[in-house]
């Protein structure tokens, strides 16, 4: 277990020089997570695996974190940071808190925007010494629009559609940029490009888990359950579904 | 005239300000803190069964590969209800040690219904673990802690040196993960397996699990510790314990990476 | 980025159908970032069994020849075309010849066997592993995305014209995401009596 600690440091080293035990202060925990936004609901998906190099801590750790907000229950925001999970968990629970103060202090909802923004001025905060993370923030808008903001480990961020982070985001990303934004698809009848449109929120649930199903099969990294959590009007809705486990 | 030879060639002080020395005496690199393990305890491990926690972890303290101490005590009971296991450097348990009491000390307002318990205590020392890595001068330990929630179900958690958490039915730090967890798994693979598992079905894996993690851990011992965490509230510490029925016939066939010539 | 197998880019898939396979590829090439031509297939055919080189693109030049001579040779000895499992084998025992200094490729093989009539593909690594795949391999920069488009699109028997649009979709979207491939595709679809070679037109970035 320790023996990836005792590991010399890459660089060559003349062969009489003391050998310098080096910690490093990372490590990568595995998982993935996925997120889309439609017409009236926000979609924060992740697998629950947990590992260490090949070995598998847990197989079932939830990940994706809610913050509770004022405005009623539609105006709570789900959050997942995917990477170093030790710094994963700090930036969501310094997140909770800073939103949670943002409301005492304002005495309003937090804004999905407004938090973006808050994540981006903590992770870059962090910026010599990074979160090693890949973070996700999803919810409704003041119209109650879905909206999906991600970001990289030091605070670049964007508004999308849909994203996938963490250890197969590489294997899910072109599936989305298919299935979701309509992608190299064109109109039998007229020749032009499928615009893409909000996808019903039934049909976003089979493709999620579909898409997971997919790279469960060939990602060792993701597997066990999948938890979504799907904000809409009515609050956060929370799913299980069973990933094979080998 | 200054008789002092250490003031003369410097800048006066009543012109340039005091000297300042620290620059003089500054070592050659920059500062260090990492520290390196010395004196290790090996694997710790835990299940949980229908009726609380149990867990295990053996009674030496290594020198690298020198079995140094050989009556360590690596699981700790810390409050009534509660037991940490500690693998890893043995002088950064001691400061854990250390931490914990102070911790118990300060947190003791049972008049105010307030009960540290396995939850309270595995969240301060995973703050403390992160925390220190986070000044890049880790605590070397991978720890586990055994109890009870709040509503009583039973606990457990997994911290390390990275600050890196997680719980499961069953866990272990070290070679453990990698000899242990398959045997404990086969009984509580998931949370819902525990409730099938009795405490004597429990120790008899635990006792199995040590005895394989001595036969193939170099650096192990067949004495270790069992402690089991009962929900009515009471921790028993089996100490002393040794590895029974053991078979070294196995040892004759391994071949390859020792002096033997064929 | 010095790594040889990923300093041209490119992407290579194969699928297989009821009674049809398809392979195709992307038509970049690069030196690291730099697109140098978009007009690069990486397609080979032998007699009626086709061969994707993805990799090194001195390698691709190299070995493609290389297998050009070793077909026209079996074809002299043999008077008889080869057939996509002998072909498989060459393959590998060619790159495993180069075992201590390889070649800097990831082939694919795709064929219809002319005796049996059954669809065959395979994938290798760069000394010759041969990977045997029931339903698809991939190869090249963009693995990772076929992977994924692969293992979420494909389904089994499809249809040439089914098979066609699931492998042109699965190649045009994974090389989307990947930069170190893309500018055009092409795609072989291959059935007992016919070959149906398409250029896909794709955006150029």
């Amino acid at each position: 277990m320790y023996a990836e600690h005792f590991s010399e440091p890459a660089t060559s080293h003349v062969a009489s020089a003391p050998i310098e035990h080096q910690f490093y202060p990372y490590a990568s925990n595995g998982g993935t997570i996925l997120a889309i936004a439609g017409a009236d609901y926000a979609l924060l998906a992740g697998d629950t695996r947990h590992i260490t190099g090949y070995s598998i801590n847990t197989r079932f750790r939830p990940s994706i974190h809610t913050l509770e907000n004022l405005g009623g229950p539609e105006r709570a925001i789900v959050v997942a940071a995917n990477g170093f999970s030790a710094d994963g968990d700090a930036l969501v629970r310094r997140l909770a808190q800073r939103a949670e103060w943002y409301t005492y202090n304002h005495n309003k909802p937090l804004s999905v925007s407004a938090c973006a923004r808050l994540v981006q001025t903590m992770l870059y905060g962090k910026r010599t010494f990074p979160y090693y993370v890949h973070t996700i923030v999803a919810g409704l808008d003041e119209s109650g629009r879905g909206e999906v903001y991600s970001f990289d480990p030091v605070g670049s961020y964007e508004r999308e559609q849909c994203r996938a982070g963490g250890s197969a985001a590489s294997l899910l990303m072109p599936f989305l940029d298919n299935q979701v934004n309509k992608k190299n698809q064109y109109d039998a009848a007229t020749g032009l490009p499928q615009v893409a449109t909000d996808l019903p929120l039934e049909e976003t649930l089979k493709l999620v888990k579909d898409a997971f199903s997919s790279v469960t099969e060939r990602h060792i990294h993701v597997g066990d359950y999948l938890e979504i959590k799907i904000v809409t009007k009515e609050g956060v809705k929370v799913e299980y579904f069973p990933l094979k486990r080998d | 005239m200054d008789h002092m030879p250490e003031n003369w060639g410097r800048p006066r002080n009543d012109v340039y300000g005091e000297y300042q020395s620290a620059i003089h005496n500054a070592g050659q690199g920059p500062q260090s803190r990492t520290q390196t393990p010395s004196i290790t305890g090996t694997s710790v491990i835990a299940m949980k069964f229908d009726n609380g926690v149990m867990l295990a972890a053996d009674n030496l303290g290594s020198y690298g590969s020198l079995a140094r101490f050989t009556d360590q005590e690596r699981l700790i009971k810390v409050g009534n209800e509660t037991v940490v296991g500690i693998s890893g450097d043995a002088s950064d348990q001691q400061y854990i040690e250390l931490l914990l009491e102070r911790l118990l000390i300060e947190d003791n307002y049972p008049q105010d219904g307030h009960h540290l318990r396995a939850p309270h205590i595995y969240e301060y020392l995973s703050r403390v673990m992160y925390n220190r890595r986070s000044k890049i001068d880790p605590l070397w330990n991978a720890i586990l802690v055994a109890g009870k929630n709040d509503d009583g179900s039973p606990f457990l958690g997994y911290v390390d040196l990275l600050g890196v958490t997680y719980s499961s039915p069953s866990i272990a730090t070290g070679y453990g993960a990698y000899l242990a967890i398959p045997l404990m798994r086969k009984i509580v693979s998931e949370e819902a397996d525990a409730k099938n598992v009795s405490e004597e079905q429990a120790r008899k894996v635990i006792d199995e699990c040590m005895k394989v993690l001595f036969y193939r851990d170099a650096r192990s011992l067949d004495k270790y510790t069992v402690a089991t965490v009962t929900l009515d509230g009471e921790v028993k510490m089996d100490k002393n314990v040794r590895c029974q029925n053991m078979n070294w016939r196995f040892a004759e066939g391994i071949r390859g990476y020792g002096t033997q010539k064929q | 980025m010095s790594d040889p197998s990923s300093i041209n880019g490119g992407a290579i898939v194969a699928m297989v159908g009821k009674d049809c396979v398809a392979i195709a590829c992307d038509m970049r090439l690069g030196m690291q970032a730099l697109t140098v031509s978009n007009d690069f297939p990486k397609i080979y055919q032998y007699n009626n069994t086709f061969i994707g080189l993805a990799g090194l693109a001195t390698d691709v030049l190299t070995l493609s020849e290389v297998f050009r001579y070793k077909v026209n040779m079996y074809n002299l000895r043999e008077e008889r075309d080869i057939e996509p499992e002998t072909f498989a084998n060459l393959v590998s025992s060619t790159l495993y010849e180069k075992r201590f200094g390889p070649y800097f490729v990831g082939p694919i093989v795709a064929g219809i066997n002319s005796k049996t009539g059954k669809p065959y593909i395979c994938g290798f690594d760069l000394i010759g592993c041969i990977n045997f795949a029931k339903d698809f391999v991939v190869g090249g920069t963009t693995s990772h995305q076929l992977f994924g488009m692969c293992e979420s699109l494909w389904e089994p028997d499809l249809e040439p014209e089914d098979l066609f649009e699931t492998i042109s979709q699965a190649l045009m979207n994974a090389q989307d995401r990947d930069a170190m491939s893309g500018a055009g595709g092409l795609v072989y679809i291959i059935t007992k009596d016919k070959i149906v070679k398409r250029l896909l037109k794709t955006r150029q970035d």
